[in-house]
């Protein structure tokens, strides 16, 4: 039966193939597997619940005040505002690909959505809610508890909301990005200077943690290999010490969790600080400190480019 | 008692029969097959962990650089895990705590493996970066060397020299982390430190840039090394083992248990069995029982009916021998009657040859001899005798009338002799008739039922006459019958005399007896003989007809009852009426009219 699903897979994949007239190439990237096949009525409240400002605590914030899927899953500032107005401590990340990620948050402090929900809602500086106010207000609300009726066995419950906050950002797939496109086969989707930036993003090392089918967002590293970039910034903060905050490991000191980089160039500003509003700063500030190098005349011009490859598309439109 | 040791039987039965169901249930096929799967669990566990260890070690000689392969072993890990805890959390499986002190160990094993691994991942990542670049490094470097003018270059040859010995020890570092490939390689940037003074300005920064790397190698290196190490050092497959000893272990003791539940399970059911046995033979011998109750009650039934029937025998011979008293009875009877009815013939018999002895004794043949005496003594002259002589002449008148006399005389005794004649034929009719009551049927014959009653009558006129009965005669138009002549001459001359002795009393009126003929309905022929005598009181109406009931001295009690009897025989019967003592009763006699051939 496997061999058969296998065989099946095989020929599909040949077909694909055939039809871009290429095999997929063997790169440390690769591209976004299908969107997971969920139940569509979990789906679809995990929707209504991404848009609910009743999931914080004095209604202001939904999950998409923050994570706008029309700028990029997240917001342009470098540090969105919580539900009492202030500031919270990292840079939004984006809700695309979130997924794919090995851990959630930059300190990667859990490992799944559904985790990832509970804090959020529950953060004082969030949504500063509690769950025993959000399941109430959803259960109050007839729409919602006949839909959740229909979802669940168990009606409105906590994890039933979060499982389907989480179902619906697993469908939050950025797929056919131009990068993908090539990786499938098609060589022609990038231009010759992508993918020039594409052999210096591997040439330089950026790929040693960059890599993988959300380039990046599936390992930790410190940031600052090569120099220290907090006493360089100035101001450090307790959130730059990413990593031991959860760990108290003394080996995790402003360790992070690597970004993905895809629909990098519709994520400004950059870092867990948003300290880089560029795209071509974030490169060079990769270059310096977890590099180590300096890149010739034009890469970071060609890199640039080449991320900008990265950008897949939301409902058929591109990012 | 019996019904206790029922009940006993019965609770042993229920209480096998549960604890077999119970054992059954318990019986641990279920178990075997969950130990397969978690066997199987475990074993892909072992496989994923094992392709996990080998994708870090590919990660590690830089055959890859994804590392999205060190991560999805960890949700395939996670999930089997999940699995393989659901079925081994299940109560009973293991002792108290056991598989709890494992599934901890393993959690915490699967922690710090990931861990390591996470930190292997970003030391590595470094590490594979400035190893990847020492070679452009130092091409760069001395690509620049090259560069430079020739006096300038031969001054910077050992620099040059000794930044290539750095690299190929930073490099022979990378493959065998040793303490002395370290002092060789701290060696080696020191010097660089030292030669960096000499170099140019647009070489410092290359050399600075190499130095950088070479010194994240050798920090790397060893970290790197010392991760692999320890990630290689966690015994997450030896725990898995453990775990796999333990299930073996707790399995066997399930097998055993299997056993050992087998084994009651055998006794238990062999016990239901002998239980179930021993009811069969208490059935079999029931029916025994039963049948040999059943047989003895046959056996006492039969004798029973042969007692009935031996008791019937004896009945039946009683019955008969009662029959056989009965028929000497009735012939007794039967012979009263006979002679009842002989003895009433007779009395005309007797009184027929009174008369004709009498009319004998006095005939007038005697004349007829004095006449012949006369004759003869005048013999010689007997002509003139008779002419002549006085008395001679009377002589013929004489025998004139003498033979109107015996004429007359004759005539007489001819009539008598025949009624006498006729008695005797009756009384030959009544032995004949008493013939018939043993068995032969009634003799019909054509009657004419007048002359039946004159019959009747004449057997009894010579009473009648003395008794000065007057007969009055109403006879109807009756025509001639078939009929039983005797039994009807029997009844008639009964009810006749009875008549006769019931108004021998009478003396303040004329003794009037009225015999009437009719048909009635053209059916039935009936007979009534009235008197007008003592009559019968209303007590004795029931009882004149029985047997030996009778209200003469000299009677018999059988007129009436033979004449019930043989009306009865002809079919009819015989009714008696009376308005009560001294006013006369009415016998009335009804059979079936049958008319005679030849009768319209």
């Amino acid at each position: 039966m496997a061999l058969h699903g296998l065989t099946l897979a095989l020929g599909l994949l040949v077909g694909m193939s055939v039809a871009a007239h290429a095999a997929p190439l063997d790169e440390p990237l690769k591209p976004l597997p299908p969107i997971p096949t969920l139940d569509p009525k979990r789906v679809q409240l995990g929707l209504r619940l991404f848009n609910d400002p009743r999931l914080s605590v004095n209604n202001t914030l939904s999950c998409a005040s923050c994570h706008r899927l029309d700028k990029g899953g997240a917001d342009d500032k470098p540090f969105s505002l919580g539900f009492d107005g202030k500031p919270v401590e990292v840079n939004t990340p984006t809700v695309f690909n979130a997924g794919l990620n090995f851990h959630q948050f930059w300190d990667g402090r859990v490992d799944t959505l559904e985790e990832q929900v509970h804090i959020v809602v529950t953060s004082p500086a969030e949504m500063g809610s509690t769950w025993e106010s959000v399941v109430k207000r959803i259960a109050d609300d007839p729409g919602y508890a006949k839909d959740f009726n229909d979802a669940y066995p168990d009606g409105v419950t906590k994890p039933n909301i979060q499982g389907a906050l989480a179902d619906y950002e697993r469908t939050l797939q950025t797929p056919n990005s131009r990068f993908d496109q090539y990786l499938l086969g098609n060589t022609d989707a990038l231009t010759p200077r992508e993918k020039f930036g594409y052999q210096r993003f591997k040439e330089y090392g950026c790929i040693a943690c960059h890599q993988g089918v959300n380039i990046g967002g599936n390992m930790f590293q410190k940031f600052g290999i090569m120099g220290d970039y907090f006493v360089d910034r100035g101001n450090p903060t307790r959130a730059d010490e990413g990593r031991f905050n959860i760990t108290g490991d003394e080996n995790d000191h402003q360790v992070f969790k690597v970004p993905s980089l895809r629909n990098v160039a519709v994520t400004a500003p950059y870092f867990h600080d948003g300290s880089a509003p560029t795209l071509e700063r974030a490169v060079e500030v990769m270059f310096k400190y977890q590099l180590g190098r300096e890149p010739l005349k034009n890469d970071t011009t060609l890199i640039v480019e080449f991320l900008k490859t990265l950008t897949g598309e939301w409902e058929g439109k591109p990012l | 008692m019996t019904v206790l040791r029922r009940l006993g039987l019965a609770f042993i039965g229920v209480l096998l029969a549960g604890i077999l169901l119970f054992m059954y249930i318990n019986s641990g096929a279920q178990q075997a097959a969950s130990y397969i799967e978690s066997r199987d669990l475990i074993r892909l566990l072992k496989q994923q962990d094992a392709i996990w260890d080998n994708e870090i070690l590919k990660s590690r000689i830089a055959l890859t650089h994804n590392y999205d392969p060190l991560v999805s072993p960890l949700h395939e890990m996670a999930r089997l895990w999940q699995r393989l805890d659901a079925i081994e959390a299940e109560p009973g499986r293991h002792g108290p705590s056991l598989w709890e002190a494992q599934r901890d160990e393993y959690l915490k094993l699967v922690k710090e493996k990931t861990r390591l691994v996470e930190q292997f991942k970003s030391h590595n990542a470094v590490l594979r970066n400035s190893l990847a670049f020492l070679p452009t490094g130092e091409d760069d470097i001395q690509g620049q060397f090259a560069r430079l003018p020739d006096t300038y270059r031969l001054e910077l040859q050992n620099v040059a020299i000794d930044t290539y010995d750095l690299l190929l020890s930073s490099m022979e570092f990378a493959q065998l982390s040793s303490p002395d490939i370290a002092a060789e390689v701290l060696l080696g940037l020191n010097q660089l430190e030292v030669n960096k003074e000499r170099l140019p300005e647009g070489l410092l920064n290359s050399v600075e840039v190499l130095r950088r790397h070479i010194g994240v190698i050798l920090r790397e290196q060893p970290k790197v090394n010392e991760l692999l190490t320890g990630i290689e050092m966690v015994p997450l497959a030896d725990r898995l083992d453990t775990i796999t000893n333990l299930l073996e272990k707790d399995q066997a003791k399930a097998a055993a248990k299997y056993e050992r539940n087998h084994v009651y399970l055998l006794v238990f059911a062999t016990l239901l069995v002998l239980i179930l046995i021993w009811l069969g033979i208490r059935l079999i011998r029931s029916f025994a029982e039963i049948k040999r109750v059943n047989n003895a009650l046959q056996t006492a039934n039969d004798e029973l009916e042969q007692r009935v029937e031996e008791r019937t025998r004896q009945l039946k011979d009683t019955q008969s021998e009662l029959m056989d008293t009965a028929r000497q009875a009735g012939m007794a009877e039967i012979a009263t009657n006979v002679l009842h009815n002989v003895g009433n013939v007779l009395n005309s018999v007797n009184i027929s040859a009174d008369l004709v002895s009498r009319k004998l004794r006095s005939s007038k043949a005697l004349g007829l001899g004095k006449a012949m005496q006369l004759i003869n003594e005048h013999t010689d002259d007997l002509g003139h005798f008779l002419t002549e002589d006085a008395k001679g002449k009377l002589l013929p008148g004489y025998l004139n009338q003498l033979v109107e006399a015996i004429a007359s005389e004759q005539q007489s005794l001819t009539d008598e002799l025949a009624q006498l004649s006729k008695s005797v034929d009756h009384i030959k009719d009544i032995v004949a008739t008493q013939q018939s009551y043993a068995g032969a049927n009634s003799l019909l014959e054509p009657l004419v039922v007048s002359e039946l009653l004159e019959d009747a009558l004449r057997m009894n006129s010579g009473a009648l006459t003395r008794h000065h009965v007057t007969v009055i005669k109403e006879y109807g138009d009756v025509p001639r019958i078939m009929g039983d002549k005797h039994r009807l001459l029997l009844i008639l001359i009964n009810l006749i005399s009875n008549a006769k002795y019931a108004m021998a009393g009478v003396s303040n009126h004329a003794r009037n007896m009225t015999l009437k003929a009719d048909v009635v309905d053209g059916e039935t022929l009936q007979i009534s003989v009235k008197d007008e005598g003592e009559g019968i009181p209303e007590e004795n109406m029931t009882r004149i007809f029985a047997h030996g009931f009778t209200t003469r001295k000299e009677g018999h009690g059988f007129g009436l009852h033979s004449c019930a009897l043989a009306a009865i025989e002809m079919n009819g019967h015989l009714t008696a009426h009376s308005e009560g003592p001294g006013k006369g009763a009415t016998f009335q006699l009804q059979v079936p009219l049958k008319l005679a051939e030849g009768e319209p």
